[in-house]
């Protein structure tokens, strides 16, 4: 292992990008960084808002129309190797946006997330839960350090 | 920061303001995906303007049609943050429409719930705030007071987030409270005031936070009324609003309203501060309380009915719930939600102070871009 892929496995950068879902699965992540509890940076994940500087990308919500391409951007903005976590249940299928509705369907989703970039770990919840956000990340870690 | 100062659409132009700062959609300062442009002069800012629209999901759209208990469970998923405020309200429009009885045990237990939603929403505003004064020491410290409360919807509600706890005519079985619970209740509020009051006074007592957030994005009492503020962020400016007052679910309650005189970041922040006593107050009086009884009321029969409205008062505000009933199917749905009405004094806020201080004014307001992103239409042009 390279100085710099040993260096680089003890800093893992993740950035949450939130495309329109409901806050809830937003907030249970911000909760794994900032909250005692659950504490991802013991496992050395550390947030960032840069896409510059990040490794994993966290993606959350249903995926809108006017939120697509911003998400196609920033994905493009981050270096190789990367990885693409899909959290929460409107990130893997559209949720309850795009598969309940009345008379009309709706027509603002794009979504789920792996139409639009490739997706490597899928987390499952309504909203997620910490501790499965928790094991997403540290799951999507090989992938970014095999590449390396 | 006086009205004639202010730059209107029109003044724009003539005054020259050349440089522009805009910021969004997603922007690594903000947390939630909106855009704001602020209008610069010597780096204060002049004026500001906000578009939203980016979250639009069209949530009112798809609830056109529903069964009446499909779309109660769908308002839940307007907001992650007030999920219990929206299915209440909803709720609480069937039950008026309808005419049905609720039974006093499932109103005492709706009221915790939503006093519970109250407490992790302000600690989650507080948190948030700190952060974005760059004091993670705080932020961090108020997530792990939240996570109490976390843990005590998640045992009520069965989830940390979408917790479904009102039906029409009463509550979910799964979330009635038995001694254990609230034995468990008991123990939170407890935890929950003596961290909070601790942190109250490191708070208050801290030089470097105060001089930081006195005076920053100040929103005078008049500016307040004409932008039609409302919830904590007309209240931190000194009006006496609280629709709990009016509402006929929180008669056997004492509970003071909270008020603050400045109306700066500093106001709105101790505002929250000196809620959530309030609220533990609340929760405490529901347990004491607590009737023996049924906790549905499953006697009533669907009928078509015209528009019926209802408005409660939600942790950010006024929020407002409209529909008719069809065959048992809702129609003509409206949601407003308080972060919109708020969108005037986040402007507002921003005009006459530097920057840098530009994300801290509109935080003070308590956004939620998600709930308030539906009902815009789209024109193709």
């Amino acid at each position: 292992m390279s100085l710099k892929s040993y260096s680089r496995a003890r800093a893992v950068h993740v950035m949450l990008v939130y495309t329109g879902g409901c806050n809830g699965c937003d907030i249970e992540i911000v909760n794994c960084v900032l909250s005692p509890k659950f504490d991802i940076e013991q496992y050395k994940i550390f947030l960032t808002w840069n896409p510059r500087e990040a490794d994993v990308l966290v993606v959350t919500g249903p995926v809108t129309k006017h939120n697509k391409e911003p998400l196609k951007a920033i994905y493009e903005a981050i270096p190789e190797p990367k990885a693409v976590i899909a959290a929460g249940a409107c990130a893997l299928m559209g949720g309850v946006y795009k598969n309940i509705h009345g008379d009309i369907p709706s027509e603002e989703i794009c979504g789920p997330v792996d139409e639009i970039i490739p997706v490597d770990a899928k987390v499952p919840g309504c909203a997620v839960r910490p501790e499965d956000v928790l094991a997403g990340a540290v799951a999507a870690l090989p992938l970014l350090l095999e590449a390396m | 920061m006086d009205n004639d100062n202010k730059i209107t659409d029109e003044t724009r132009n003539e005054q020259e303001i050349e440089t522009e700062v805009p910021m969004g959609t997603v922007h690594s300062a903000a947390l939630e995906p909106y855009r704001i442009r602020l209008f610069v002069e010597d780096e204060i800012v002049r004026d500001a303007e906000m578009t939203i629209g980016v979250n639009h999901r069209g949530i009112e759209r798809i609830m056109e049609g529903l069964p009446v208990e499909k779309a109660n469970s769908l308002t839940e998923k307007i907001c992650g943050i007030c999920s219990n405020s929206h299915i209440w309200n909803s709720v609480l429009v069937a039950e008026k429409a309808l005419e049905i009885e609720v039974p006093e045990r499932a109103l005492y237990i709706r009221i915790i719930m939503e006093e519970l939603e109250r407490l992790h929403s302000h600690m989650l505003y507080l948190a948030h705030g700190n952060e974005v004064l760059g004091h993670e020491t705080f932020s961090m410290r108020l997530f792990y007071i939240r996570e109490t409360v976390m843990e005590l919807l998640r045992m009520i509600g069965g989830n940390r987030v979408q917790y479904g706890v009102p039906v029409i005519g009463g509550i979910r079985p799964r979330a009635d409270l038995n001694e254990m619970r609230i034995q468990r209740l008991t123990e939170g509020m407890d935890f929950v005031e003596e961290k909070i009051t601790d942190f109250a006074e490191r708070f208050v007592a801290d030089p470097m936070i105060m001089s930081r957030i006195t005076g920053v994005g100040v929103i005078s009492k008049e500016d307040a009324l004409r932008l039609s503020a409302t919830g904590p962020t007309l209240r931190a400016t000194g009006v006496a609003v609280d629709l709990r007052r009016d509402m006929k679910e929180y008669d056997p309650f004492e509970f003071d309203v909270i008020t603050q005189d400045d109306g700066d970041v500093k106001s709105n922040l101790l505002m929250r501060v000196l809620e959530i006593p309030e609220s533990i107050k609340i929760i405490r009086q529901a347990i004491k309380a607590l009737p023996e009884g049924p906790i549905t009321n499953r006697s009533w029969e669907m009928q078509d009915v015209t528009i019926t409205k209802s408005y409660i008062e939600v942790p950010r505000g006024k929020l407002y719930h409209s529909y008719s009933l069809d065959e048992g199917r809702v129609r003509n749905v409206i949601v407003r939600t308080p972060s919109i009405t708020n969108i005037g004094a986040m402007e507002h806020a921003c005009i006459g102070n530097h920057i840098t201080d530009a994300q801290l004014a509109i935080v003070q307001c308590d956004p939620c871009f998600t709930c308030t992103d539906r009902a815009i239409q789209i024109i193709q042009l």
